[in-house]
């Protein structure tokens, strides 16, 4: 898999190979064998912690199939430049990251993304704080396995310094619930807001467990 | 309106007005209220005396020039009137130019199409120009009473050295008027020229960069509407019925109805093309608020059938039948497969073909695709209408007023006299807007609402309520003895609804046995001239061929065109062959020189060269190539044209520069598709257009140096810009690619 | 009613807060230099300045302008003086030109934020303006050229 990456397929390929690895590391865990864990994938946080790997790793799955959906994925490309659409295309016209994550001079993400969605089909979903990551923290969905996302996640070096409260809190940022409003014609992460936030939080709180890379 | 000023420095508001007797023609600028800028204080009248169509002076000797063809960006409004200025011998930079209204007896042709406006002009403006300065020197030389031949000019003045007198143009203005056209004037020598073939600026660049009104969409009247249009979502539907009750409830909305573009069994002459002929139409007070009612209309739509067009024309009267079928792109592509292989229509045969390929060593054969393309133009279709009973008023982008007004006539039932036209300038044509039936329908949707209406379509409108290039496809065989020479070439090429070859062009009359055959399926899929018709598509595929030909033959690609074009000149195989050898050869040797084409490559880059023949100039393109984020980008560029006396070179240059550039993203990315009837692209984000990142870092323009009358310039780079680009392709990639756009096509390995 | 601030001057409008700054701009305003292209931000024709961003107007609802200050191609310079303006005619650019307003307005943002841009920035900044002439290399040559005056007029 790790090849594959390299390789730097489609992203929609990329994608498929990602989950259909998932999905096989997920039957083996279904028979409870053969159980892999990183331990120093688990944060310690006072607050409710009570760590269980099976679940916790069973919530992360669900976690890692929004995250990378588009709607998510898109904006926390691998490169500076963000992703577009259903099939994760690059963005059309090439908008560059910049320092704060907001654009470079005539191009930045407020031009075209209003702080609200624009009406009509193929129009620029909007948010008043639509971003990407900043250079500094740029918190990259594309082409990271379980294992990679989930460590990355509760990292705080690159999580931009979020604690277990601030990661919990973080699920419903206006951002991140604009996943799931992002204007005519655009699929919805696979699973509703309320059931990625619980998956989140039970993620989180079960101890954070990340996969073990096959 | 406010006129041109080629210095842009006097942004003097002129205004013609009726001078008392002198025989004088009275001109009035009826696009005056059109870029009128309110309270302007640069307001005053100037009166101005018509020498001829092309030429008015005022008393105090300022020159306005008329530019008689519409402007798309091909810089017509200054490469025309420069030459009037030429040979009427004033000073350029004093001159005022203004676009003229339709007028088709004082201002010839007035087509912008084919790369004609020069060609088509060259002799009538210069001859506008010296007719004009003879007529001020006769005028001179009777108020001085000197003999003409003792009075010369200079700058818009004329001198009597013998006497020391002078005037200025103006001083004779009046008097010149009434002095008959003269028939014999003597033009320029090409060597004398001091206007024509120096780089002169665009004569509307300040208006175009301070944001003045210009384009039709631009376009203001008193107590005009704003109309937009509602057609079938498909080719091959139409309307069934519709409810407007709600879009009549939103705000600004005057009116909605349905409208027939054409009564049953109207002659449509060549241009009169429609995609759609029931209509609905949404009029009220804003754009915004028109956009806004469509949205809200409810419409049931049911396949149109089987329709019949009555075609007009020469060939007379004749009914052709437009098949009702909801088209699909894959069943386009497999059914133009289909039809290639049954008999076609010859076109063109020397010598024995049939022959040459049963005893061949070798026969490669290609096929080649291309698909249906928008013209995209940046300015979406529109036009202005004022249409009463007793006359019409029409104000927009068009690139043939004189193919627009008959139609009119016909459709308002008013005669050609009581129809004005004015050219806006276009943003953007590329063929297009030769096909007028968007003012065709905002006449009628004046009429009909009786008040001036400006007709606007939005992008997607555009984009799939269009005029398309066809969907092309062509297979070439080459025949080769076992010394590797080529004996036989047969082309034989179909589209939907159109086939693009051209017989009598290279390399026909440089190969003994040649055969050219056409076909065509019928659509409704509606089609027209796109940049270089058909031969944007033969470029392409033509010169892939011979590349990929001499390559079977270990030759280089230009050494092998010269040597069929030496065939061509010494010892030519048939007749009627359109293109002029020497010429031909001259661009690919200049390019090679240019370029440093060394034969087999480039270090740095992958390497394609392609040269064509069209609308009677030559081009030749070299494309440099790389890989560049897992895409073929196309770095650099060396053109060579020859297109006879280049009138106004720097602008001349920007011209190949961009149709370098169309080039490279049509060939690259171009392409529209239908499912079920219906454009898929149906705005950017789908339709991709080439933008600045993707665009070369440099395009060297040379133009072979000849003093041949001018030939066409906006059309004849583009085509071979698609063969170039091919070829580069297989030099990156080590494949060959057969369909285009290319970016989007999986290469078919080779058949032999 | 709504005011908006175009070009130094105070407008009061009896419009939909939801228009598009373009259509009130073109329609009810009366400045056409900013032009329509496709309605949905991708071309870059309309690009205005809002506080100094290079805002598609076709998408930027009047409601996010008011309190704002517009600039349009008409209010870039007071005499066409701007030096990308100067640059644009100095290397006759245009072809159709209907693009050029948005270029030029986009072209000004970048400027104004990077004195000297690499043609890697430049390409940054204006891959979201089409010209389907292909004038890109005289716009990219003229927004360099533009770079250099203004960094010599000091």
């Amino acid at each position: 898999m790790k090849q594959f990456y390299n390789k730097r397929p489609s992203s929609a390929l990329r994608t498929f190979f990602v989950l259909g690895s998932l999905f096989l590391f997920v039957g083996i865990m279904a028979f409870g064998s053969n159980l892999s864990i990183d331990k120093q994938s688990a944060i310690n946080v006072k607050t409710n912690v009570v760590k269980d790997s099976v679940a916790s790793v069973n919530a992360f799955k669900k976690v890692y199939a929004v995250l990378m959906s588009p709607r998510c994925m898109n904006c926390h490309p691998a490169g500076d430049v963000p992703l577009q659409g259903d099939d994760s295309h690059p963005h059309a016209m090439l908008p560059k990251r910049g320092l704060d994550g907001k654009g470079v001079s005539a191009m930045k993400c407020s031009n075209c993304h209003q702080p609200t969605n624009t009406p009509g089909p193929n129009t620029p979903p909007g948010n008043p704080n639509w971003h990407l990551p900043p250079a500094d923290m740029k918190m990259v969905f594309e082409g990271r396995s379980p294992y990679q996302l989930a460590k990355q996640l509760v990292d705080p070096k690159q999580n931009g310094h979020k604690d277990m409260k601030k990661l919990i809190e973080h699920a419903d940022d206006d951002l991140v619930l604009a996943g799931w409003n992002m204007g005519e014609g655009r699929a919805h992460p696979p699973l509703s807001h309320a059931e990625f936030k619980k998956a989140w939080i039970t993620w989180l709180t079960t101890g954070a467990y990340a996969p073990q890379e096959k | 309106m406010e006129k041109t000023s080629t210095n842009n420095s006097r942004r003097t508001f002129l205004k013609s007005s009726l001078l008392a007797g002198g025989g004088l023609m009275i001109h009035f600028s009826g696009l005056a209220k059109f870029a009128l800028p309110s309270g302007s204080a640069e307001t005053h009248l100037i009166q101005l005396t018509e020498i001829n169509g092309y030429v008015k002076i005022s008393a105090d000797n300022m020159i306005t020039l008329i530019c008689p063809n519409p402007e798309f960006g091909q810089n017509v409004m200054t490469s025309l009137p420069m030459m009037v200025a030429e040979e009427l011998d004033v000073d350029w930079k004093k001159v005022i130019v203004e676009m003229g209204p339709h007028d088709s007896v004082k201002l010839g042709g007035q087509f912008t199409g084919g790369s004609n406006s020069v060609r088509s002009y060259w002799r009538p403006l210069r001859m506008a120009g010296a007719t004009a300065r003879n007529m001020l020197m006769q005028a001179a030389s009777q108020t001085w009473a000197v003999p003409i031949e003792e009075i010369t000019s200079k700058a818009g003045i004329l001198y009597h050295e013998k006497s020391g007198r002078k005037g200025t143009y103006g001083e004779f203005a009046t008097k010149a008027s009434a002095i008959p056209v003269p028939k014999d004037v003597k033009l320029k020598a090409v060597k004398d020229f001091n206007v024509i073939r120096t780089s002169q600026k665009n004569v509307e660049g300040t208006k175009i960069i301070s944001g003045k009104p210009l384009f039709g969409l631009d376009y203001k009247h008193e107590g005009m509407l704003i109309a937009m249009i509602h057609h079938p979502p498909a080719f091959g539907m139409k309307l069934k019925s519709f409810d407007a009750s709600a879009a009549l409830k939103m705000p600004g909305i005057k009116n909605v109805f349905s409208l027939k573009l054409y009564e049953d069994g109207f002659e449509q002459a060549g241009f009169d093309v429609r995609s759609f002929n029931d209509l609905l139409v949404v009029v009220g007070k804003t754009t915004w608020e028109v956009m806004n009612a469509r949205k809200k209309l409810l419409v049931e739509w049911m396949p149109a059938g089987d329709v019949i067009d009555t075609m007009g024309g020469r060939g007379g009267k004749r009914d052709v039948i437009v098949p009702g079928a909801l088209e699909n792109t894959t069943a386009q592509l497999q059914k133009m497969r289909e039809f290639a292989k049954k008999p076609a229509q010859q076109l063109r045969k020397d010598g024995d073909p049939e022959t040459a390929f049963k005893n061949a060593a070798q026969i490669i054969e290609r096929t080649y695709d291309a698909p249906f393309l928008a013209h995209n133009c940046m300015e979406p279709m529109n036009f202005f209408a004022h249409v009463t009973d007793e006359k019409a008023l029409l104000v927009g982008p068009l690139q043939a007023p004189g193919l627009a007004e008959p139609t009119l006539s016909k459709i308002l039932n008013l005669p050609a006299d009581k129809i004005e036209i004015q050219m806006t300038r276009m943003g953007g044509g590329f063929g297009r807007r030769a096909y007028t039936h968007y003012a065709t329908e905002a006449a009628l949707i004046s009429k009909k609402v009786k008040a001036p209406v400006k007709l606007i379509y939005s992008r997607e409108d555009d984009t799939t309520y269009g005029i398309y290039r066809p969907m092309y496809t062509a297979t070439y065989r080459a025949a080769l003895d076992s010394n590797k020479n080529l004996i036989a070439f047969h082309v034989k090429g179909g589209g939907i609804p159109e086939h693009a070859i051209h017989a009598n062009r290279f390399p026909a009359g440089a190969v003994d046995n040649y055969l050219a055959e056409g076909w065509a399926i019928p659509s409704n899929i509606t089609i027209g001239a796109f940049r270089a018709p058909r031969s944007n598509f033969n470029a392409a595929a033509e010169q892939s061929f011979l590349d990929e030909l001499a390559e079977a033959m270990g030759k280089d690609p230009i050494d092998f065109r010269l040597e069929l074009l030496k065939r061509a000149k010494e010892n030519p195989v048939g007749k009627n062959n359109e293109y002029d050898a020497d010429r031909y050869a001259g661009v690919l040797k200049l390019v090679r020189e240019k370029s440093g084409w060394t034969g087999a490559g480039d270090k740095k880059f992958s390497r394609g060269v392609a040269a064509y023949f069209c609308h009677n100039s030559y081009a030749a393109h070299v494309v440099d190539m790389t890989m560049r984020d897992g895409e073929p980008y196309v770095e650099r560029v060396f053109s060579a044209v020859d297109c006879g006396i280049v009138i106004n070179p720097d602008a001349a240059s920007n011209m190949v520069q961009g149709a370098v550039i169309d080039g490279i993203g049509n060939s690259l990315y171009g392409g529209l598709t239908h499912k079920n009837g219906v454009v898929e692209e149906n705005n950017f984000h789908k339709y991709r257009i080439i933008r600045m990142h993707e665009a070369p870092k440099t395009v060297d323009v040379s133009f072979v140096q000849n003093d041949i009358d001018p030939t066409g310039l906006g059309e004849p780079p583009f085509p071979p810009v698609f063969g170039a680009v091919a070829n580069a392709l297989y030099k990156v990639h080590g494949r060959r690619f057969y369909q285009q756009p290319f970016l989007l096509s999986k290469p078919d390995g080779p058949s032999v | 009613m709504i005011t908006l601030n175009i070009n130094k001057k105070n407008y009061k409008l009896d419009a939909d807060p939801n228009t598009p700054l373009l259509w009130v701009l073109r329609d009810n305003i009366g400045l056409v230099g900013t032009k329509y292209g496709c309605g949905v931000a991708q071309c870059g024709a309309c690009v205005v300045h809002l506080d100094g961003e290079a805002v598609r107007s076709c998408v930027t609802k009047i409601s996010r302008a008011q309190g704002k200050k517009v600039v349009t191609i008409e209010g870039l310079s007071a005499s066409n003086n701007h030096p990308l303006q100067k640059a644009w005619l100095e290397l006759d650019v245009s072809q159709c030109g209907y693009c050029q307003a948005g270029q030029i307005m986009s072209a000004a943002v970048l400027l104004r934020e990077n004195k000297s841009p690499t043609s890697q920035d430049i390409d940054d900044a204006m891959a979201g303006n089409i010209c389907r002439c292909g004038t890109y290399l005289r716009i990219k040559e003229a927004i360099q050229l533009a770079a250099k005056e203004s960094s010599s007029d000091k």
